[in-house]
């Protein structure tokens, strides 16, 4: 983490003043861009990661998939690159102070990252205000790139600035409300979820694809805490509940526990069955034997899958593996896909950054092919707008991977 | 809530409760010895539940690998804490004799350090150990399947409750812990080494939260703040059984452990507020413990 | 030095501070600064209590919240108004502090310790638990910054708002002087030195240190107050228990029982989890070096950093 150079502020300011002054001095005109034979400047990349807590694995993943994009792209429009990471640590301060570093020391391009909702709500002013670019690779609370005043008490709201290469909970929440209420023709589902702003988004972005075709909630929602520590009394809740058809969100660490627990208490051959928001069965998770056990059978939705059979997720899934000698994770294509997304808008500007306005016109008209399918963003909200797939694990030759049963082209989020 | 729920979740509180036993009875045992408050207690369990973690799974530690048995971590990582107890006891605690409010908090020093080495050792990730080979089965409670491991650990701390209670009472070692925690001038007057004393119960106390880890860690896993939190639990038990009894210990944890759990269940909004409602009225109303006169 | 002297040291000292922003070479070091005053401010409150009045609290984070809470509360929901958001974490603060004070300033020592951690430890379950107001675990986000009323000032620039932050605490640092040196002042020492004996003086020690609690209740919520502006947003961390221990580091690490010593303490602290959490080796571990100089501290520097720099170490005691 934050692996860079310390450089001597003393002698930078005396280096930027004598800058200044040879700036002034030197003959104006002749129109040559003083810069056409120098090297050309570094762009910075501020990641702003999870290293440590439960959204930990998250966190490598992206790490590495930016790593990785950064190897294979050394370049961004002759730009070299750099990126610098942050530890957020599920903790608002930390990430908060890291994002004040980026903007104000490092003087970043752009910054990217960020997995908890709360922490992207928390630090969405701090980008509006410095105007900084920042292009979220996963949190995905709904109200990050929705209108102010849609509901009393938003707790964020869209800015020029933000940009999500993620998804937001209703594009994978909703969707599958539908398809398990008509496909599926399920009449009663019983929910639970990590009691945060994106555990109860999840639910009721759920609740209000399965209710429009029919379904019903039954009995109480069960809530744990995001984290925790054990997970027996709350399975043993969901028990208790006869509707058998029960839907979660969890993920990153409290997924792998759920699932582990679900394993242990024998929720499967007493009959109940797992449908989620597809962090619960992501291979992260199913790295664990016990988890991936839980989760054969198990239908969740999201916006990837790692049989996904197009040639650019071929060519991803493959590099990655090569390069870290195991299976990448949906996070891991989200932070690729915001690498791409900002290379895709650099290339644009031929390699021309430094007009804010410009860079956010280029990166609205991003166009590309990723590993998860057709990739853009939605102009007005600037949440990207992607393809949905319906997945169900499956064991592939002791490998336990989710396999693609259903899709729903080109998923939008309804805020304006 | 049904009476099998019911049954259930009381199992789990038990079981929670088995744990803070054990803990609380470490972070007691120093308190009523050295009228030290031990706030590096959580850090000690941290401690000994990575330590556990890296013998069990014999896994690679930034600073160390091994690969034994759970039931000999259960041996070796008590007496691995017990020579941490003793050297913060000897070497950070003992200057200061006398002192207990800068001996309190100069155990916040060695908790932020500990703290941070385990991190370091470790990392920030959350990490999780199945229940060792053997008690990883379910057995059925209620027409279901319970884990085997939960009821191992109540056994465990109720076994280790009736020890403790046999060495206090029957052994010289005992009396000399009773005469301790009544009144310390008086051993050292009858010519008792106070200072080797307070450095053997500090290490029994690490010793005890050594043990609360490994026996823990199968149930809560590890990750940064858990020091935290079972601190704060531990203090919560030893208040309200008590400070400085091991019958406060056991009356405690074993209040604090289902409360904690139903509370979760049925009202998860306020029963952390209330629990620690609780342990304020005992501090200010009966000092000495709930059910102490 | 004449009083004189003493006088323009400390106008050309606090020029200097609040026109920091204007010649600081660093745009990131405006904000760090902020960060070390409004720990500042919040470390000197609890110093009231610990180097004082020799009550040593674990729960002082209670306040800070409080005043956090309530100032993006207030500010949300009521108006950003500087005269309205800042007075209402600051009362909120207060009341807070009396109720828990009334309490807590019965007990002493570990008692005292355990009590007001029990509170504040009480109050974080609340921030955790109360979503409709505090937003539960999530914490509330959009604070707005406070208004001053004057029109072209915008606190959103850190330029500004660093001059904001260093005004309340230029101010608060001379109301904590004014009361450690006023009679009060001097009876709470009394009441730190030899409780008994100035009970016997006729002195209502009890309330002494009642009143001293509300004070640094109200100037830690202050601190809170500026916190949750200059962060914009409020979470259950500001009411966590490590609040406090860090608050109690700053305390003794710079020396209790100055009202420089705590500000020192705030920029150690600071300056290493700023700047050296970013140095390879040895940086990662900036805790563990933090830890090491509070055991230290604690066993050989009863006053601190501070009293190392007025004069030597202070060995510990034989009984």
């Amino acid at each position: 983490m934050g692996k860079r150079t310390h450089r001597l502020s003393r002698r930078k300011f005396l280096l930027a003043s004598g800058a200044a002054l040879a700036a002034a001095c030197a003959p104006t005109g002749g129109g040559a861009s003083p810069s056409a034979t120098a090297t050309p400047k570094t762009i910075k990349i501020g990641e702003i990661l999870p290293f440590s807590g439960v959204y930990s694995d998250l966190g490598n993943s992206m790490r590495n998939a930016a790593n990785l994009y950064k190897k294979l792209n050394p370049t961004m429009a002759g730009r070299p690159v750099q990126l610098l990471f942050e530890d957020e640590a599920n903790d608002a301060t930390k990430a908060k102070a890291a994002a004040t570093k980026f903007i104000e020391q490092d003087q970043v391009d752009v910054v990217m990252g960020i997995v908890p909702t709360p922490i992207a709500y928390a630090l969405r002013d701090v980008f509006h205000n410095a105007q900084m670019i920042y292009i979220g690779t996963n949190a995905g609370g709904d109200w990050l790139t929705r209108a102010a005043g849609s509901i009393a008490n938003q707790p964020a709201s869209k800015s020029p600035y933000v940009f999500r290469a993620a998804f937001s909970s209703w594009q994978i929440s909703e969707p599958i409300g539908e398809y398990l209420a008509s496909k599926k023709a399920l009449k009663e589902v019983q929910l639970s979820y990590a009691n945060y702003g994106f555990g109860q988004e999840s639910a009721k972005d759920f609740t209000e694809g399965f209710k429009k075709l029919g379904g019903a909630i039954k009995g109480d929602d069960v809530k744990p805490a995001l984290g925790t520590a054990d997970f027996v009394p709350f399975v043993q809740q969901i028990k208790n509940n006869p509707t058998k058809a029960t839907y979660h969100f969890y993920s990153g660490a409290d997924a792998q526990k759920f699932l582990t627990t679900w394993d242990q208490l024998g929720m499967k051959a007493a009959g109940y069955v797992l449908y989620g928001a597809g962090f619960l069965t992501e291979q992260d998770v199913l790295e664990n034997a016990a988890a991936a056990k839980a989760a054969e059978g198990a239908i969740t939705s999201l916006h990837w899958a790692v049989t996904l059979d197009n040639p650019e997720n071929k060519a991803f899934v493959d590099a990655y593996q090569k390069e870290y000698t195991k299976l990448p994770d949906v996070f891991a294509v989200q932070a690729w896909d915001g690498m791409r997304a900002f290379d895709e808008a650099v290339k644009k500007l031929n390699g021309d950054t430094s007009d804010k306005q410009k860079l956010i016109r280029a990166l609205e008209d991003v166009k590309f092919n990723s590993p998860r399918g057709a990739f853009e963003f939605d102009k007005d909200t600037h949440n990207v707008i992607h393809d949905m797939y319906i997945r169900q694990v499956v064991n592939q030759g002791g490998k336990y991977v989710n396999q693609i049963i259903d899709k729903v082209g080109r998923v939008t989020d309804p805020g304006k | 809530m049904s009476v099998e729920q019911f049954v259930l979740q009381a199992l789990n509180g038990l079981a929670i409760g088995s744990l803070l036993f054990i803990l609380a009875a470490g972070l007691s045992l120093v308190f009523g010895m050295m009228d030290v408050a031990n706030l590096a207690h959580g850090a000690f369990y941290m401690l000994g539940g990575y330590l556990a973690y890296t013998i069990v799974r014999g896994s690679t530690s930034a600073c160390f690998r091994a690969s034994i048995d759970f039931w000999i971590a259960l041996l070796v990582v008590p007496l691995v804490m017990a020579v941490v107890g003793f050297v913060v006891a000897g070497a950070l605690l003992r200057p200061l004799r006398g002192k207990h409010l800068e001996q309190v908090l100069l155990t916040i020093g060695v908790a932020i350090v500990l703290a941070d080495l385990v991190r370091a050792c470790w990392g920030g990730e959350v990490l999780s150990l199945p229940a060792p080979r053997g008690l990883d089965a379910s057995v059925t409670v209620v027409g279901q399947p319970y884990p085997l491991y939960r009821v191992f650990l109540i056994a465990f701390g109720i076994a280790l409750a009736i020890a403790l209670w046999l060495v206090q009472e029957r052994t010289k070692l005992g009396a000399l812990i009773r005469a301790g925690v009544a009144d310390t001038e008086m051993l050292a007057a009858l010519g008792v080494d106070t200072e080797r004393l307070f450095a053997f119960t500090f290490a029994a106390g690490a010793a005890l939260a050594g043990l609360a880890g490994v026996v823990g860690t199968p149930i809560l896993g590890l990750a940064p703040g858990i020091d935290d939190t079972v601190l704060i639990l531990s203090l919560v038990v030893v208040v309200i059984g008590g400070m400085g009894t091991l019958s406060g210990a056991i009356v405690g944890a074993f209040i604090v452990g289902p409360a904690n759990t139903f509370g979760a269940l049925l009202v998860p909004e306020f029963a952390l507020a209330f629990i620690f409602m609780v342990m304020a009225a005992v501090l200010l109303f009966r000092p000495a413990g709930l059910l102490r006169r | 030095m004449s009083s004189l002297g003493r006088i323009l040291l400390g106008v050309a000292f606090v020029a200097l501070l609040l026109s920091f922003a204007r010649w600081s070479p660093e745009r990131f070091w405006v904000s760090v600064v902020i960060q070390m005053l409004i720990s500042g401010l919040f470390a000197m409150s609890l110093d009231l209590l610990v180097g004082y009045a020799g009550l040593a609290s674990l729960g002082h984070a209670a306040f800070f919240g409080v005043g956090a809470y309530a100032f993006a509360l207030v500010a949300k929901h009521v108006s950003p108004s500087v005269a309205v958001a800042l007075p209402g974490a600051a009362l909120a603060a207060a009341i807070a502090a009396l109720v828990i004070g009334v309490f807590s300033v019965r007990a002493s020592g570990i008692f005292f310790l355990m009590l007001t951690l029990a509170f504040a430890q009480m109050l974080h379950a609340l921030a955790f638990g109360w979503i409709p107001v505090t937003g539960g675990s999530d914490g509330l986000s959009s604070v707005p910054r406070p208004d001053v009323g004057v029109s072209g000032v915008n606190l959103f620039l850190t330029s500004n708002f660093y001059v904001f932050v260093a005004v309340v605490f230029v101010v608060g640092a001379l109301a904590l002087r004014a009361v450690v040196n006023s009679r009060f002042g001097l009876a709470l020492a009394g009441v730190r030195e030899n409780e008994r004996r100035m009970r016997a003086l006729g002195y209502d020690t009890t309330r002494l240190k009642l009143v001293a609690f509300v004070v640094a209740g109200t100037f830690a919520g202050i601190a809170g107050a500026l916190q949750a502006s200059f962060d914009q947003f409020v979470s259950p961390g500001d009411v966590f228990v490590t609040t406090s221990v860090t608050a109690l580091v700053m305390v003794l690490v710079g020396g209790a029982g100055t009202l420089a010593g705590p500000v020192l303490g705030a920029i150690v602290v600071v300056s290493l989890r700023t700047f050296l959490a970013d140095q390879p080796l040895v940086g990662a571990r900036w805790e563990t070096l933090l830890g090491a100089l509070f055991v230290l501290t604690v066993l050989f520097a009863r006053h601190g950093l501070i009293g190392i720099v007025r004069g030597g170490l202070s060995w510990p005691r034989s009984p």
